[in-house]
């Protein structure tokens, strides 16, 4: 008995749409609240919804990373389309973990300043997580 | 007046100690949950980086790594006919020990059997092109069981 190798590929491909959406997600209603006024009810919505889609979505890098580790055998690079895969992966699930754990622990009394550079590295964080899906998409077209 | 000015300005500086104090609160929770978030994300990345050894050596077992699931029987022969054939009309492109040149590496491929298959027969438009023409079913068979024994 064995595992069908097309299994790996298949669950990194269900597990990793969530962090890649619910980080852009995270930086839309993040970078939406920053924009309006302050103490408004939809700032406070804005920022409830942010504060959940970075958690879930740095949760949801590990089953994401696992299966993506499973389905390469352990390469953490590779080469062409793989590495550049990685080459994006690699930061933005740092960074997703980072900013999922300062905002767990910050929840909402972060300082102006710091919601300022937050946002700032999570909108770094969503474009790497974009250069990743859009590799990852290469990696499938030309496998 | 003198008193109540005094009164006024010691109410006027513990409200302003109160925010410093309150500012400096929220900068050091601000602080340490950065450095928990620096120690987090390196633990992650560290993480996912060691376990990549012992999942390259379980990939590699033989639960892991799987059997062509299509029914190939896969026999040295077949694998030998298989070798011939990539070498006739895939190393060109994928490199003599198909570790990829123009065309892709093709060890350890995670995809299923028919989808090799599906790719040989079809290719790619403008990357690959399709050998249905030139191999038949049987002659596939061996190409897909020789590309499945690349690890």
């Amino acid at each position: 008995m064995s595992i069908d190798p097309a299994l790996w590929p298949r669950l990194h491909g269900a597990s990793t749409h969530f962090p890649v959406a619910l980080a852009m997600a995270a930086a839309l209603c993040d970078g939406l609240s920053a924009v309006c006024p302050e103490g408004s009810p939809r700032k406070a919505r804005l920022r409830g919804a942010g504060y959940c889609t970075i958690i879930l979505g740095a949760l949801g890098t590990f089953p994401a990373v696992l299966s993506g580790l499973l389905m390469t055998k352990g390469r953490v690079l590779g080469r062409d389309a793989e590495l550049f895969h990685h080459l994006f992966v690699w930061p933005a699930f740092a960074l997703l973990v980072g900013l999922g754990t300062w905002r767990a622990l910050v929840g909402d009394k972060a300082s102006r300043r710091g919601f300022a550079i937050y946002l700032a590295v999570l909108f770094l964080t969503a474009a790497l997580m974009a250069g990743a899906g859009y590799w990852g998409g290469e990696l499938i077209l030309n496998s | 007046m003198d008193h109540l000015l005094k009164e006024r300005d010691l109410a006027g500086e513990s409200s302003r100690n109160g925010n410093l104090q309150m500012g400096s609160v929220k900068l050091s929770l601000e602080k340490r949950a950065a450095v928990l978030a620096l120690v987090c994300s390196l633990i992650a990345l560290g993480g996912a980086l060691l376990i990549a050894g012992p999942i390259q050596e379980l990939a590699n077992s033989a639960f892991f790594a799987g059997k062509p699931s299509s029914g190939i029987a896969v026999s040295p022969e077949l694998l030998a006919q298989g070798s011939g054939f990539f070498a006739q009309s895939c190393a060109d492109c994928h490199g003599d020990d198909a570790h990829g040149d123009e065309g892709p590496d093709l060890h350890g491929l995670a995809i299923s059997n028919a989808r090799i298959a599906a790719q040989i027969k079809n290719g790619t438009k403008g990357e690959m092109p399709s050998f249905a023409k030139k191999y038949h079913d049987p002659e596939i068979a061996a190409l897909v069981a020789y590309v499945r024994s690349l690890r």
